[in-house]
């Protein structure tokens, strides 16, 4: 059944006895998945406080007399009693228990039973279906997941995702309130009936990811903790009949692609490296093969998404023996494939630069030339970075240097600053 | 070996509880500092439950007493060689790691026979 590549948990060292890392987070998102599904997603706030209330009474009996044998059955009978309790005391309530009473007979004497019926999956990507509600603003979506299904902190989101702990509330409240009106007969559809917003799950899942690949963060394990998460996820999708399409398959190639070269991006001190400094022999090979065996099952169909091209991308230039001996080539064809299913001038700018290093500088600047950005690119570091690189190049110092000059003013951090002095460097 | 108890303390009121990660840290620094000193730990004790009686031989009233800023939350038996000993499993404890928590340590006179 799962012929797709896969990564286990690992034993983590830091995770306490006989405990995989991240425990206590994914676990959080799986009851919450779980007691959302049996009581609908209306009661979402009391699912988190008795999975919360949960977790806390693990920490304090499990410290005291030791971790119980099967600890996700433990914290699911006690989550699954804390919810009812709640529900009990939350007068008007009760049709909801009678509801679950008739509908889980499963869950007669011994809740655990359908912890371990396999439904676990299903519960997990349902969420994932429910957090992608259209109606949700697509920030609100990324924010409740990593809330909801990673079990990250409010605290600890605003953090990964450079902003403040109130905007991360308000998304929050913002999808909350979504889900509070959604009526109760529609609440918990089966998957199947969720497909059509499979579009914008795979949109969550690649801010998800890129948020973490592209963020300015100092600290390396922070910013692999979305891009784990991102294809946490998108591997569960991919294995479940319901995700399991090709855009799936080539956003988890393009998403391990990306991460195999994670490491390398950045010295010792956090400043990043551009592709050409950076140490090839300490790209993660494991990740290049998983990436390499999802893209070759993202061929195997009719589509051709954004996706499948920016992978495309990812594995030309993992797999390039050296900055040199890249197929330039290649690059730039695929770049062109993905203007064309997305267009974009960025991806054009793109385009150039792969063009400047088969062709030259000048057929670079041809099709930059032949381009009118957009505010939001003429504005940004980057448009003056590569138009910097490619005048530089190609024997136009004055306008160089006034590209460079630009490029410095508008770049957003000072590691990208100390990257593009170096990239500009001739240009002086 | 001379006895402790001690007390753990923290100061009532609402506070943003801890995310699952920070739980896990948690779990596994307490874990940690059970198996430094297995040795001088005797009784994990436990959590005491809010609310309670005093009880004197006139009334019971309602406690523990209202006005205290700080609130004993649990208890554990602790041996060690010495006081100092005695501090160092305390203030290594993940007892005193939250903001507003604190552990009290006490002594336990031997009764000896004469």
């Amino acid at each position: 059944m799962t012929s797709g590549p896969q990564t286990g948990d690992q034993p983590g060292a830091s995770a306490g006895p006989g405990l995989v890392e991240h425990f206590f987070r994914h676990e959080y998102g799986r009851l919450v998945a779980l007691l959302t599904r049996k009581v609908g997603v209306r009661h979402i706030d009391l699912v988190e406080d008795a999975v919360q209330a949960a977790l806390l009474a693990a920490l304090t009996a499990w410290t005291a007399h030791g971790r119980p044998d099967d600890p996700g059955a433990w914290l699911y009978r006690v989550a699954y009693n804390n919810l009812v309790g709640d529900l009990r005391r939350t007068a008007g309530r009760l049709r909801i228990l009678e509801r679950t009473a008739n509908t889980g007979s499963e869950s007669g004497d011994d809740p655990t039973l359908s912890y371990f019926s396999g439904e676990v999956a299903d519960d997990m990507l349902r969420m994932l279906f429910v957090c992608c509600d259209e109606a949700i603003p697509r920030e609100s979506q990324l924010v409740f997941a990593l809330k909801t299904l990673c079990g990250f902190s409010t605290a600890e989101i605003a953090l990964r995702l450079f902003t403040s702990e109130a905007n991360v509330y308000k998304r929050l409240a913002r999808a909350r309130d979504r889900l509070r009106e959604v009526p109760p007969d529609v609440e918990t559809p089966p998957l199947d009936t969720m497909r059509s917003r499979l579009p914008s799950v795979h949109a969550v899942l690649y801010l998800l990811f890129n948020e973490g690949y592209l963020s300015a963060h100092a600290e390396q394990a922070i910013r692999r903790e979305l891009c784990d998460e991102a294809i946490r996820l998108a591997t569960l999708l991919a294995e479940h009949p319901v995700g399991a399409v090709p855009e799936t398959c080539a956003l988890l190639a393009l998403m391990h692609l990306h991460a195999a070269r994670l490491g390398a991006r950045c010295d010792g001190t956090g400043g990043l490296l551009l592709l050409e400094e950076q140490d090839r022999s300490v790209w993660d090979r494991e990740r290049m093969r998983l990436g390499a065996a999802w893209l070759e099952r993202s061929a195997h169909g009719e589509v051709f998404s954004r996706f499948h091209a920016e992978a495309g991308i990812a594995a030309e230039h993992c797999f390039a023996p050296s900055f040199a001996a890249t197929r330039w080539k290649e690059i730039a064809d695929l770049y062109a494939m993905l203007e064309r299913v997305d267009p974009s001038p960025l991806h054009t700018m793109n385009r150039a630069v792969a063009v400047a290093e088969w062709q030259g500088p000048q057929a670079g600047l041809a099709l930059l030339q032949a381009l009118t950005p957009p505010a939001w690119l003429a504005g940004s570091y980057l448009w003056d970075a590569v138009l910097g690189d490619l005048h530089r190049r190609a024997g136009n110092l004055v306008i160089a240097q006034q590209h460079k000059e630009r490029a410095l003013a508008s770049a957003p951090t000072e590691a990208v600053r100390d990257l593009l002095r170096r990239r500009l460097a001739a240009a002086a | 070996m001379p006895k402790y108890l001690f007390l753990q303390r923290s100061v009532p009121g609402k506070r943003e509880p801890p995310s699952p990660a920070q739980m896990q840290d948690m779990y596994a620094a307490f874990n940690a500092w059970k198996e430094k000193f297995k040795e001088n730990i005797l009784d994990m004790g436990g959590q005491l439950m809010p609310g309670g009686k005093v009880v004197t031989t006139s009334s019971s009233t309602d406690g523990p007493f209202v006005e205290t800023k700080e609130i004993v939350g649990g208890y554990m038996l602790v041996s060690a060689e010495d006081f100092d000993r005695a501090l160092e499993v305390a203030r290594e404890s993940p007892g005193v790691m939250m903001p507003g928590s604190s552990v009290e340590i006490r002594e336990i006179r031997e009764m000896k026979d004469s």
